[in-house]
Formats: C-alpha cells, structure tokens, sequence
C-alpha cells in the first residue's frame, strides 16, 4: 500500500455565475519515504492540491470527485474530528512564510508543545523536552534559550527552521512543503533545503515539495510532477523529467532557465501566459502557447501516454520529440 | 563595449537614523544623562563606475544595500557622504531643477508592477505623463505617437492604452513600466529587481526584452537582484555586495567560473542547481550581524573560514587583480 494515493481528484469553486475548475483529473501516487515534487506557475494549482490533502480548501472551493487514499483511509470522507486528528499529527505542512505561520504573540515553546497536546496524552515537563529536542533536531543553537523566546527575536531562517520543528515533533509520515524557502535568501534557502533532506533521509519522512523553482525540484526530489491550468501535464522520475522533458511547457520552462541557456544568447521564451480558470482553452490547456499545437490539440482532451518513467499529457509527445 | 565612464560612484555613503526625537535619544548611563543616536548603516563606503553600454549586476542578500545604492544613484535619497558622478558631471549635489535633465537620460524599472503603476491611470495615462513633463513643446499628435511606438517596442499592444493596469497580467504590467522608463528616450536605466515578482517563463519574456531594447537603443543597465542564474546570463560585470559593501566585483564570466571572495564563493554554491547534488554547497556559520552595530575589521570576519587576526581589526580595502576588484585581506595575502 503505497503512502498516499491521489486518484481522480477534481476540486472546484462556486462562484457566483459560475464553477470553477481548479483542478482536473489529478493522480499520483507517493510511497513510504518518497519526496516527490510539484512543479508549476503562479495559478497552476499546485498549492490547492497540497491544501485539498489536508481538506484545507475553504469555500467557496470544494472537493467535488475522487478520492485521497492516505494509509489507506480516504480523506474526503473523514468528518472534521478525524481530519483534525490527521492534520499535523500524521501529515504536517510547512508554509511559505515563516513569519505569517507563527504567532507572534506565543512563545516558540508554546507553538511547539501545542501540537503535542493536541495528539497525545502527554505531561508539560515531557513536552517541553522533546520540543527542546525537536529544536536540537534543526540545528538550532541553545535550543532550551530558544524555547522561551518569541518568533520576532529569531531570523527569518531560523523561524522557517522552527516551522520545520514543529511540523516534525509530531513525528509523521508524511510532510507538505508548500514554498518553503520562497522568502528567504539563497543561502539561507540552502542551508534549509540541506537540513530537509537531512531530516528525510534520517527520519523516513516522505515529503511533498511544492515549488516554482527547478533547480530545487532536481536537488531535492525522486520524483516530479509538472502541473499546467490545474492539471497533471507530466510526471515522472526527477532526472528525466530535468534531462528528457516530453511535455512541450516542461521543455519552454527549462528553456527559459538561464541556467541551461549560454550565456548572451537569447532565452527560449513561451508566449503569452497562464489562462485564467474561467478560460480555459479546448482540447489541450496549453495550445495557444505550445509551438507544436496542430488541430487535435485545439479539438480533444489530451489523455495520458506513458513514455518510460514519464506520464505525459500530450497529443504530440508520442510522435517523435518535442 | 566602450571605456568610457557613465556613472561614477565615490566613497558612497547612506545611513538612515533610527532614533526618535529628542526625549528618545536621552539614555542614563552610569548616573549621567547622555544622548544616544543610531542609525542603519545601509552603505558602507561603495566605490563603482558604471561603464557606457555595460549591463552592471549587483547581487546580495535582503538588507546587503543594493536597492539603496539604486535609489542613491537615481538621486531619490540623497547620500550621507560621497560623490555621484553622470558623465564626470556631479550630480549628487544638484537642486530639482537643475537635475530634471538627468532625471529624463535615468529611468527606472520597480520590481513590482502592481505597485509602481498607479491603478487609476489608464496605461495612455500611465505613458504620456513622462513624455509631457520631460518634452512640453511637443504637440498632442507627437505624443500619442511615441506612445504608440514605445508600447509597440515592448510588446504590448497599442489598441489596449485605453485599459488600466488592473487589466493586464504581470508580465504585461512589467512591460508598460518598462515602456514607461523607455518614453523619455534615456541612456541610462536602474533596474531594481524587475523580474522577481513574475512566473520563470514570464521572466524569460521579459529578460528578452530588456535585451532587445540594450540592443535597439544603445543602452546602459544597472541591474539590481539577488537571482544570481539570471546575472549569469544577463550581466556583463557583477558586483557582489555584503552588509552595505562592494567584496568583489568582476566580468560575469569570471566570477562564476572562479569566484575569490569567501563570500561570492558562498553565494554562488547556494544556488539551486539542476543536475548537482546539493551537498557540496559552503555554508556560512552564523547569521548576517545587524547594520545598525557594523563589526570590527572586515565585515564578513564573524562568518569567514579564512579569518585571521587581520581581518577582525582592520577593514579591507578593494583592490585590483586584473579586471577583477576584490576586498579581502586573505586574497591579497594570497592565503586563498
């Protein structure tokens, strides 16, 4: 039984004249100790489906098919006190920026040993201590000083190194990243990243990394999905998709890396932008800016194709390369 | 490239006071009354040319001075101590008006779009303002003309000039401020983070872009992030500034095939690369130390793994190794 099994998950949003889809038909699958990443713009639905696996998704955006299978138990169906009992116990998240997550008016013992009191029957004087060890976990120096501190007398990488805490003291299986290292400084960034897969590799952990950054996704993950207008476009092993991209937007969006471009060349630029939920184009989401769209993308759904590791959503990725 | 300098920084200063009035200031110390003021020191003794055609980066971290030494530059805050030069001409000293012509050969792009375009001026609006105020001979016909042919330079439109921003994405938005900097015809354009608020295939478009108009318009960047994928492609020169001053600046090639200063080393390893496994990444011992109390010595000494005695007690000068300039006393002692 793998970990986490996503099957056909559709989530929308009621608006007035309207329903939205923001996110179509999404599939995947995560073992025990997998870090599996999620790659896409501002607006691809990456961060709705990390929140629809928590029942995060608050109206007027709802879960309206499919199924979460995590352990086996499916999330959609769970009533609010057993989805309590999940959230930050068996899967915790970590968000962007570390300063929104943390309360400013409690300590970082009180933030810590809360989500131990929340999920099990435990004394204060064993809280504080393993929150002190959690603390030591993350590289943090003098963590018992730390404990009774609050969050503004911490830098902003040692609060997202308290977030990373708090969302491990609990000790799950599972652990969503959301942007985790979007507001902080490249070095910092590093250090964080560097002490994430530490922590993986030490604890078993799986992750779900959540990014618009490739180079992360190559670095830290097994795995990758690439998410366009809300759907699946392509998934696969993290190396091919780097190295073999056959979705025609994973390929533009590598070549708009500069990092892969030589320098003073121009960059490979996709035209246009993401559509918006409301227009989303026929056939193929990405036909008006895909540089091998031919009538059947602009007529029919693309379904998906396995090449390899890799399952693409692409009328054009079988035939020959893109 | 030409020689030829066009924008001349010496021993550029900038502290911003973050003490209160008066009654704040008094402190007791030791049974006396005494006043106290401090300030952020966000540049810290910058020496820089920028040379006619060349596209300067300048890359730090949050807090390291670079978007200050941009508004330095641009004249919008006035330095604490040192010189600004414009084609050997001060300009740091000048009044309002008699700085209006190099306000017209400066411009500058923001970083975030939705923020530098007022939303309710429509984007016509937006674009004949400059071009007004900077030219008030030209007729209306003449106006709405370069407008038209400015947002045609930048990819936008000219049928949409009658929208406000609200309508147009964030790529787009970049755009009209980029057409909005280009209206007035300048020489000289400060580009302070203009792709970081925007998605990685909206930031090739607009990179491509900024390219094209180097090329059409013979013009000069300085080009201010803390991307450093995007200097590698984009810079000629870089600089490379830390807690308010210059360590290291060189042509881009060379800083990133054999970066010299510790921390241009650093910071170049931080990069999330594809293709390289993240463990071989240098990492900094503590945090950046607070601008408001500067260290002794060099102030990169307290995170440094070649410090010695030297370093601690007195601050580096920069100094020049061929085309490169570097402040650090263990690259001139040669001990890295």
């Amino acid at each position: 039984m793998s970990l986490l099994e996503v099957n056909n998950l559709e989530v929308r949003f009621a608006m007035r004249k309207e329903e939205l889809v923001a996110l179509r038909d999404v599939s995947f699958r995560l073992e025990k100790g997998e870090r599996l990443g999620i790659v896409g713009e501002s607006g691809a639905g990456k961060s709705v489906a990390a929140f629809s696996i928590l029942n995060l998704i608050s109206k007027p955006g709802y879960i309206s098919g499919g199924e979460i299978l995590f352990e086996g138990k499916d999330l959609t169906r769970l009533s609010l006190q057993e989805m309590s009992a999940i959230r930050g116990n068996r899967i915790s998240m970590i968000f962007q920026d570390p300063m929104m997550t943390l309360n400013p008016v409690l300590t970082i013992g009180t933030q810590m040993t809360e989500a131990l009191h929340a999920h099990h029957d435990i004394s204060r004087e064993e809280a504080r201590q393993r929150a002190i060890d959690g603390l030591a976990e993350v590289h943090i120096p003098s963590a018992a000083t730390r404990f009774d501190q609050y969050p503004h007398e911490l830098s902003g990488g040692m609060r997202q190194r308290v977030v990373i805490a708090i969302a491990l003291i609990t000790k799950p299986p599972l652990i969503i990243a959301d942007e985790p290292t979007t507001a902080l400084d490249v070095t910092i960034q590093a250090e964080i990243m560097h002490l994430l897969m530490e922590l993986c590799n030490n604890t078993g952990v799986g992750l779900i990394l959540i990014t618009h950054d490739l180079g992360i996704i190559s670095q830290m993950t097994e795995r990758a999905i690439v998410m366009y207008a809300g759907r699946i476009v392509e998934e696969g092993d993290t190396r091919d998709i780097i190295n073999d991209a056959r979705h025609p937007y994973t390929d533009g969006l590598m070549g708009a890396l500069p990092q892969k471009t030589t320098p003073g060349q121009r960059l490979n630029q996709i035209k246009g932008g993401m559509p918006p939920l409301n227009g989303i184009p026929d056939g193929c989401a990405f036909n008006p800016r895909c540089p091998l769209a031919g009538d059947i993308c602009r007529s029919t759904f693309p379904e998906y194709t396995t090449i390899g590791t890799t399952r693409v959503a692409c009328h054009m990725a079988g035939a020959g390369d893109p | 490239m030409s020689q030829t300098t066009l924008v001349d920084v010496q021993g550029l200063y900038k502290e911003f006071p973050i003490h209160g009035g008066l009654l704040d200031q008094l402190t007791f110390e030791n049974g006396r009354l005494t006043r106290k003021r401090e300030s952020v020191k966000a540049i810290s003794g910058v020496d820089l040319q920028v040379m006619q055609g060349e596209s300067l980066c300048v890359v730090g971290e949050s807090g390291c001075g670079k978007s200050t030494l941009a508004r330095v530059i641009m004249g919008l805050i006035r330095p604490t101590q040192g010189e600004i030069s414009y084609q050997q001409k001060r300009i740091d000293v000048l009044s309002g008006g008699a700085l209006l012509p190099y306000r017209r050969k400066m411009q500058m792009i923001f970083q975030n779009p939705y923020a530098s375009l007022n939303p309710r001026m429509t984007v016509q609006q937006t674009l004949e303002e400059p071009i007004r105020f900077h030219n008030p001979d030209l007729t209306n016909a003449e106006v709405k003309d370069t407008v038209v042919s400015v947002t045609q330079s930048v990819g936008v439109d000219p049928t949409w000039s009658n929208r406000y921003p609200h309508e147009f994405s964030g790529g787009q938005r970049q755009r009209i401020s980029i057409a909005r900097a280009l209206a007035v015809d300048p020489e000289f354009i400060v580009a302070d983070e203009p792709i970081s608020a925007l998605d990685v295939s909206i930031q090739a478009q607009v990179l491509n872009l900024l390219v094209d108009a180097q090329e059409q318009r013979g013009l000069t960047y300085l080009f201010i992030t803390h991307d450093l994928a995007v200097v590698e492609h984009f810079g000629s020169r870089v600089a490379v500034m830390y807690l308010g001053t210059l360590c290291e600046l060189a042509p881009t090639r060379k800083l990133f095939s054999a970066p010299r200063h510790p921390y241009t080393q650093a910071l170049l390893s931080a990069i999330p690369r594809l293709n390289r496994d993240s463990t071989d990444y240098i990492k900094l011992k503590g945090e950046v130390p607070t601008p408001v109390n500067l260290p002794s010595g060099c102030v990169f000494h307290s995170r440094c793994i070649h410090t010695n005695e030297r370093c601690r007690r007195e601050a580096p000068e920069i100094k020049s190794y061929d085309d490169v300039s570097i402040a650090c006393h263990a690259v001139e002692e040669s001990r890295i």
